[in-house]
């Protein structure tokens, strides 16, 4: 016999700390983010489908990120300049958020939750401590989880400078939209 | 023996089991490979056309000026070193078909010519993909002023050149992007100024801008004409052009300052008829502004 009895206890530890850290994840590869200027002038909006993101509902844990040059334009020359000349996507190609929530999740099937994330957002290289207001949801089946999120962001804050002869143009707060469906990670 | 188990049992369930949100995101691939944007701030450099195109839907109003000779026999005080002169004036409307396909016509007040344009992106560089854009240029220009002499053009075929172009570009980094542009130019032996000269002439371009601030470039580019088609020995002293300028971008516009020895502003008429040099007080004050118009209808959604 190899094992003694306290050795079965230190397995056990293991066994069910290790299932413990083996939480359930749910993660998307196209998470909708959209964001609005409203500027005297004129108003400006773009969308990116490419937005990554894991949750963690067990510690109520949340990555997401999306490529700078993702969003997209109605106007192709506003898009030009968003990368060139505010976001500079060559140097900062992405905009990330890491955070958990301040509550536990209770994700009951078809209903939905109110929580803050506590986290750093993180844009244009300049990162930020912030909490992020969401509403999350989990489906009948288990398999999908909703998330949408309304915030906003001030250019300021990211030192994303806009030229005193364009301020008609460009909102110094920006409103931000996200939409999430997290579908259940496989083992 | 008994604790080697329980060392593997244990690194097996951590090893294997213990994932956290970081390690997975990282495993993910997310899309890296887009289109190389901006390679140029514009579809024109100094003297030279650039890889760029206009967007789609998208109409520029050009408005070109080339000063007169700030030095030498022609410039100094007498004309505000050159200032009272305009040797060329270029006005003209370019438009964008597609983000691929421009078309464009203008008018230039040396030999009172018109000209029309395509331009072409062949392809475009990417992150991970191709290194470099290209893009193909031809265009036309008609003389339209009445003959210096009788028989000066005894065509109307002989007032019409052509000029063809492929322009290769790469983006080396946000601040530095470079072109070289190897381009044919068609002419009628009427429009031949120096009798030895050759009609149609071999060029190679060469053009760069250099970031210095976000909205400030220093822009420049050099047109070898002499020594590759050219015969060397001519009456007429031609150089080859080169332009030096700072290109600011403001949303819409895009303006430019630049000295050059080219009197004239569209290749057609540069590329044959540059006789002035930098050395001998030739070289001379020019601006270039565009402005863009987005005629793309308002609803158009974003959802492309």
């Amino acid at each position: 016999m190899i094992f003694t009895r306290s050795s079965y206890i230190f397995l056990f530890f293991v066994v069910l700390f290790s299932h413990q850290i083996c939480a359930q994840f749910y993660q998307t590869t196209s998470v909708n983010i959209q964001f609005f200027s409203s500027a005297p002038i004129e108003d400006i909006s773009a969308v990116s489908r490419e937005g990554i993101s894991v949750l963690n509902p067990d510690h109520a844990e949340i990555s997401i990120k999306v490529k700078i040059r993702s969003f997209r334009f109605r106007k192709a020359l506003m898009q030009e300049h968003f990368n060139e000349n505010y976001m500079e996507s060559e140097r900062y190609p992405e905009a990330t958020f890491r955070g958990r929530s301040i509550e536990k999740l209770k994700l009951v099937p078809g209903s939905s939750q109110k929580i803050i994330f506590q986290g750093s957002l993180m844009i244009h290289g300049v990162a930020q401590e912030r909490q992020i207001p969401a509403i999350i949801s989990l489906a009948n089946d288990k398999k999908t989880i909703r998330l949408t999120s309304e915030f906003e962001i001030k250019c300021k804050d990211h030192d994303i400078r806009i030229p005193r002869l364009l301020w008609e143009n460009i909102a110094e707060t920006i409103a931000v939209n996200v939409n999430a469906n997290f579908q259940m990670r496989s083992k | 023996m008994k604790e080697l188990c329980l060392i593997v049992i244990s690194t097996f369930y951590l090893g294997v089991k213990a994932q956290d949100i970081d390690s997975i995101m990282a495993t993910i691939p997310a899309e890296d490979n887009y289109k190389t944007e901006a390679t140029f701030k514009s579809p024109r450099l100094v003297l030279l056309q650039t890889n760029e195109t206009q967007k789609a839907k998208n109409l520029a109003f050009w408005v070109g000026h080339r000063f007169g000779d700030i030095g030498g026999e022609f410039g100094g005080s007498h004309t505000l070193y050159g200032l009272d002169v305009a040797t060329d004036l270029y006005l003209g409307f370019d438009y964008g078909i597609t983000d691929q396909l421009t078309v464009g016509i203008g008018r230039s007040k040396f030999n009172e010519t018109y000209n029309a344009l395509v331009k072409y992106r062949v392809f475009w560089q990417e992150d991970q993909g191709l290194p470099f854009s290209a893009t193909l240029f031809a265009q036309s220009g008609w003389i339209t002023r009445k003959p210096f002499f009788n028989d000066e053009f005894p065509a109307e075929s002989d007032r019409i050149s052509h000029f063809f172009q492929l322009i290769i570009a790469r983006k080396f980094g946000p601040g530095i992007s470079l072109m070289a542009t190897p381009g044919y130019l068609l002419r009628p032996d009427a429009q031949v100024q120096d009798l030895d000269d050759r009609s149609n002439l071999f060029v190679l371009g060469f053009g760069g801008r250099f970031k210095i601030m976000k909205r400030i470039s220093i822009i420049a580019d050099y047109t070898i004409v002499n020594g590759l088609s050219r015969p060397d020995s001519l009456q007429t002293d031609y150089f080859n052009p080169l332009g030096i300028g700072i290109e600011i971008e403001t949303g819409g516009h895009v303006f430019s300052l630049n000295f050059q020895n080219s009197p004239y502003i569209i290749a057609n008429n540069f590329i044959p008829n540059t006789t002035k040099s930098w050395s001998d007080g030739g070289v001379r004050f020019g601006f270039a502004i565009s402005r863009n118009f987005n005629l793309a209808p308002k609803r158009d959604s974003i959802d492309n």
